[in-house]
């Protein structure tokens, strides 16, 4: 699966390993969340923090027409706000789908799936 | 007088004070909202924030700075809003971690509290971006540290701390490529600004103004983020509702008959009855006040009590912005090559648009566009040549005839159907001449097969195909080919008879009189049938025909 886009020059063919890039990447630059978890999480453990190279496992894409549903699975660091940090990732990463890659979101869920204490 | 500490009665105060500041410039802040969203809400977001802490303070009834502290903290936490409400609420809790357990604050601890609410706050973000609310953060609790060795004065380490923020802030534009692009310093650190002079506010109380004053500098960047503002939201003409900007500064030092004491504070909310966008900032010698209002008579006329009136300004923003809207308007006809098509039903049009066809000419099966309006459309696009798609077999004559007629180099290329129109669509360059894109535009129509589907209004019989009154009909490169009472069967049956073994990708846009479950149900049939085909649904909302559909 991957989306499509046509233009007047042609199909643009984006990979959910792109999309799985730009949402991992505009997640993290959020302030509190600490990494990216896997989706797999009996499997991988946890609170494994995912590099970038393995964003694809944290995130989830569904496209259907020029829309797509992401699942992003993350790590909170202790102490925040955790649903005001998951919204400000649902907001980021729908605002950078859009930014870099054109695509409209049909709804970014976001997966808390750890929360990693910080020293104080 | 040297102030020695801050116990809870000046906590109080500050904290008071600076969810005063922030509230009342949030609006400036939400205008420099570019980064990392552009969604214009920081500063709402950070008013909320500290106001949640505020409140929280407020029912606390300790006579303790520590206990105060953990309530701002704790306040901010539960009602952090979005990024920069969610930084700050952590940069609080560091603050409140370092202050634990004590009555009062010493210059020292006060400057200890802040770089450990810096060091807190950068612990939760993966990737620091410097430029941001974080850097205002940490420059300015540098500041402070750097003005506790020197002295035990609170005032002055308060003092430093917004003077690094303020110095910080400006810096943001040159760490951070998207703010200077817009011209903009970055929101949330112009936030934690508001509330830092907030705080210097409180400690200096009446004397604030005497020690602390913005600089002129300063406002003109304002009211050019007030202005970068009106022009991003893209608000219609109607919408403004103060239609003048008016700038004036009033000299405070002038002799004029029945003047009036001058206080800033009164001035502003008098102002901000009147007007929006409000921006002022006094010295002793001059205020200047920039403010979008309906009456900018009653401007000057308030001003005026105060003093003489200096440089004097006023701009009607609604022919401001109707020019702007003018001008964009026409930069969209000025194009030097145009594409007109003749196509029908909104999504159709919007998808011709969104292959860069600069103009639609109303039309199709039921109503031929005449030659006539094939000929107004080109010149109403001012281009110096042109493409007509006809998109139907029983236009090309006309726009041939429109083409003779031009004045400017009109090609035609011969597409009879909707799908035709879309496929030429992608071949057009407009590097190349007219012949160049006719000829190349042409070649790629036999790449692709239409379909029409249809429904019959009498009996007959087509190439041996028997009609039947109401039965749907599909038709493909113009000849009716299949005829079946039901929609979604004639039209897959239609579709099998256009397939071959370089099919690839379908197309199709269903109508007016079709809809969305229709067009599914047809690829469902069909993808049960061919795995290797794609398939792409888009609302055409075109009458006559149920379903226009292209195979490449």
């Amino acid at each position: 699966m991957a989306v499509k886009i046509k233009t007047k020059n042609g199909l643009i063919d984006i990979s959910n390993g792109v999309i799985a890039t730009v949402v991992g990447s505009a997640a993290t630059s959020n302030y509190g969340v600490v990494g990216m978890a896997s989706k797999n999480a009996i499997r991988d453990g946890v609170d494994v923090i995912l590099n970038r190279a393995n964003y694809k496992r944290g995130v989830v894409v569904k496209s259907e027409d020029n829309e797509i549903t992401v699942d992003v699975y993350i790590i909170v660091g202790y102490g925040l706000k955790i649903s005001e940090v998951s919204r400000n990732v649902q907001d980021s990463v729908k605002f950078s789908l859009k930014n870099q890659l054109g695509i409209d979101t049909r709804a970014v869920n976001v997966i808390v799936q750890s929360v990693k204490v910080l020293d104080e | 007088m040297v102030l020695k500490e801050i116990d809870s009665n000046k906590f109080r105060d500050m904290v008071r004070v600076a969810t005063h500041r922030m509230g009342r410039n949030a609006e400036f802040v939400n205008s420099l909202n570019v980064f990392p969203v552009p969604d214009g809400d920081t500063g709402t977001n950070m008013n909320l924030t500290i106001e949640s802490g505020a409140k929280a303070v407020a029912e606390n009834p300790s006579t303790s700075v520590g206990d105060l502290t953990e309530s701002l903290a704790k306040g901010m936490l539960m009602g952090a809003r979005g990024n920069s409400g969610v930084i700050s609420s952590q940069l609080f809790r560091g603050i409140y971690k370092a202050t634990q357990g004590m009555k009062t604050l010493n210059a020292q601890e006060l400057a200890n509290a802040f770089s450990n609410g810096v060091a807190t706050a950068y612990k939760a973000v993966m990737k620091p971006v410097e430029g941001t609310i974080l850097t205002v953060a940490r420059v300015a609790a540098q500041e402070g540290a750097n003005k506790a060795n020197e002295t035990d004065d609170v005032e002055e380490v308060m003092e430093a701390i917004v003077d690094g923020a303020k110095k910080s802030l400006k810096t943001t534009p040159d760490l951070l490529p998207v703010l200077k692009q817009v011209g903009v310093v970055d929101s949330g650190g112009q936030g934690l600004l508001f509330i830092y002079e907030g705080f210097l506010e409180g400690i200096l109380g009446e004397n604030f103004a005497d020690r602390y004053q913005p600089d002129e500098g300063e406002m003109d960047e304002m009211i050019n983020a007030m202005h970068h503002q009106s022009v991003q939201t893209q608000l219609s003409t109607q919408d403004i509702e103060n239609g003048y900007c008016t700038e004036i500064m009033v000299d405070l030092t002038a002799d004029i008959p029945n003047k009036k004491p001058f206080n800033l504070e009164e001035f502003r909310n008098h102002l901000s009855e009147i007007g929006d966008s409000l921006l002022a900032v006094s010295d002793d010698e001059v205020a200047k006040v920039h403010v979008h209002t309906e009456h900018p008579g009653e401007v000057f006329a308030y001003g005026s009590q105060f003093g003489q009136l200096g440089k004097i300004k006023i701009d009607n923003m609604r022919i401001q912005h109707e020019t702007i809207v003018n001008d964009s308007d026409e930069q969209q006809e000025s194009v030097d090559f145009a594409v007109i098509a003749v196509a029908s039903g909104n999504g159709v049009r919007k998808l011709f648009e969104s292959e860069g066809v600069n103009r639609i000419i109303s039309g199709g099966q039921t109503m031929n566009p005449s030659t006539q309006d094939i000929i107004d459309a080109i010149k109403k696009s001012g281009a110096q040549k042109a493409i007509v798609l006809p998109n139907n077999g029983n236009i090309v004559m006309a726009a041939k005839q429109a083409a003779e007629v031009s004045e400017i180099p009109v090609g035609i290329v011969p597409t009879k159907t909707i799908s035709q129109g879309l496929t030429a669509m992608l071949s057009f360059d407009p590097d190349l001449s007219v012949e160049e894109n006719v000829d190349s535009m042409t070649e790629d129509l036999e790449a692709v097969v239409s379909g029409e589907v249809t429904q019959a209004n009498r009996d007959t019989t087509i190439n041996d195909v028997e009609v039947h009154a109401n039965d749907y009909l599909g038709i493909i490169d113009g000849d009716i080919e299949v005829d079946h009472p039901d929609l979604v069967t004639a039209t897959v049956n239609m579709v099998e008879k256009m397939l071959d073994e370089d099919s690839e990708i379908i197309t199709i846009m269903f109508g007016r009189d079709s809809n969305k479950k229709q067009a599914d149900e047809v690829v469902a049939n069909l993808e049960a049938k061919h795995d290797d085909l794609e398939f792409e649904v888009h609302d055409g909302g075109q009458p006559v025909y149920n379903f226009l559909i292209s195979v490449e």
